[in-house]
């Protein structure tokens, strides 16, 4: 579930997980969310590393505390995470592509029409 | 809350200076990795704060007293080495009920589910185990006896993979049920980072760093490129390693790095990635004489 490999901190991934969890309606609204200590037992991590995660979500309010009862999800988490993605992750991987695609020498009329033949295959193949 | 403490510590075997004014705080019940070179001083450390090697100079400090020589510190400090030593004629069954009568906050069934689980025959000597099952059986011993402070100095030598990861697994757990402070010694930070929250790295005889392992991860960044730009980059910066392969240079910097600033070496094809804790580990305690490499030079 983590990659584990290094390159990321261990609680920024757990926070992106925790993320995760909460766009696909794992974690629902105002649900409880898993203690530092299961996470640590689930991701075989220290749990001081698991409430760092934690603490990052408490701090941009994704997720509160409630004193003596655990962390629970924002009742707008979901919607922070969906807006916060759209700007940041799209952004970085359109970056990524535009880098990609200059390095290849793809013009701008033919990156789009091949992402409109992947959109199409893709609905295609589920239909 | 402060478990250990030591103060301008030091260490002489005759002339040898094997701890050189060791200055450390270990926080209660958290779980501390000490990692460093062969022979920096790590296991003289972990023997001091045991009570085993008495300080040449300095103050050591155990839950507020001086454990060399202490009963209070004796009774809650245990430490786990490959060197542990049984009574001769005395079975596993026999040192585990041994334990249980010594050791006031000893888990006896889970000593006895863990030895199960790792294949001990009870009726078994200790000293004629093998490297991998005595360490084992001597892991077991430093779980099950929830001593408020555990050292465990190697624990791992001899085991095999397998075993390496039941025994992280089960002080992991163990240790989220009944949290207590736990010193760990090991060559393979990179197998235990992840169970660690603080990290203490020994160089000549002094702590060189002592932190938690997520600032040891995101204290330096490495940089990829050309070797002018890195320069002019890396400028007012610490630079704690570099080397050059092919037309390429990665220099390993101190993290102080702007997301501006990383925008614009990207720019100008700098490759920068985030360094893992164990290079960082490595690259803070390379040799300042060169590397394996300028030996056959």
């Amino acid at each position: 579930m983590l990659e584990m490999d290094g390159s990321k901190p261990i609680y920024v991934q757990i926070a992106e997980w925790l993320e995760k969890e909460i766009i696909d309606e794992t974690l629902k609204s105002d649900e409880k969310v898993y203690s530092q200590y299961q996470l640590a037992d689930l991701f075989n991590i220290n749990p001081a590393t698991a409430g760092k995660g934690l603490t990052l979500l408490i701090d941009a309010e994704i997720i509160y505390k409630r004193r003596g009862l655990g962390t629970f999800v924002a009742s707008d988490a979901r919607e922070k995470l969906l807006a916060k993605r759209k700007v940041h992750t799209l952004h970085r991987l359109i970056e990524e592509l535009l880098d990609e695609a200059e390095l290849l020498g793809i013009d701008e009329q033919h990156l789009l029409s091949k992402i409109r033949a992947t959109r199409n295959k893709r609905e295609g193949d589920l239909r | 809350m402060t478990a250990v403490e030591l103060m301008n510590v030091t260490k002489k075997y005759h002339k040898h200076l094997a701890l050189n004014g060791l200055d450390v705080n270990i926080k209660k019940d958290v779980m501390t990795g000490v990692i460093g070179r062969n022979g920096v001083g790590k296991t003289t450390m972990m023997k001091m704060i045991a009570g085993f090697v008495q300080e040449t100079s300095g103050t050591i400090r155990v839950f507020g007293e001086s454990p060399f020589n202490n009963l209070t510190v004796s009774a809650n400090v245990l430490f786990v080495d490959d060197a542990m030593q049984f009574a001769q004629t005395m079975s596993l069954h026999d040192i585990l009920k041994e334990c249980k009568r010594f050791y006031p906050n000893w888990d006896h069934a889970l000593a006895d589910r863990l030895v199960q689980y790792f294949g001990f025959h009870l009726d078994a000597r200790h000293r004629y185990l093998s490297k991998g099952k005595k360490n084992t059986f001597n892991a077991i011993i430093g779980i099950a006896a929830r001593c408020a402070l555990t050292l465990f100095d190697e624990p791992i030598t001899g085991m095999d993979a397998g075993v390496r990861k039941d025994f992280y697994r089960a002080l992991l757990k163990d240790y989220i049920a009944h949290p207590r402070t736990i010193l760990l010694s090991s060559h393979h930070f990179e197998e235990m980072e992840d169970l660690l929250e603080d990290v203490l790295i020994i160089q000549n005889g002094k702590a060189h760093f002592h932190g938690s392992v997520t600032e040891l991860q995101e204290m330096l960044i490495s940089l990829k490129g050309n070797g002018e730009i890195l320069a002019s980059a890396a400028a007012g910066k610490t630079v704690v390693y570099q080397q050059k392969s092919g037309p390429y240079t990665e220099w390993l910097v101190e993290n102080t790095f702007t997301a501006a600033e990383l925008d614009r070496l990207k720019s100008k094809r700098v490759i920068a990635t985030p360094v893992s804790a164990n290079s960082a580990y490595l690259a803070l305690t390379e040799q300042r004489t060169g590397g394996i490499d300028d030996v056959f030079a």
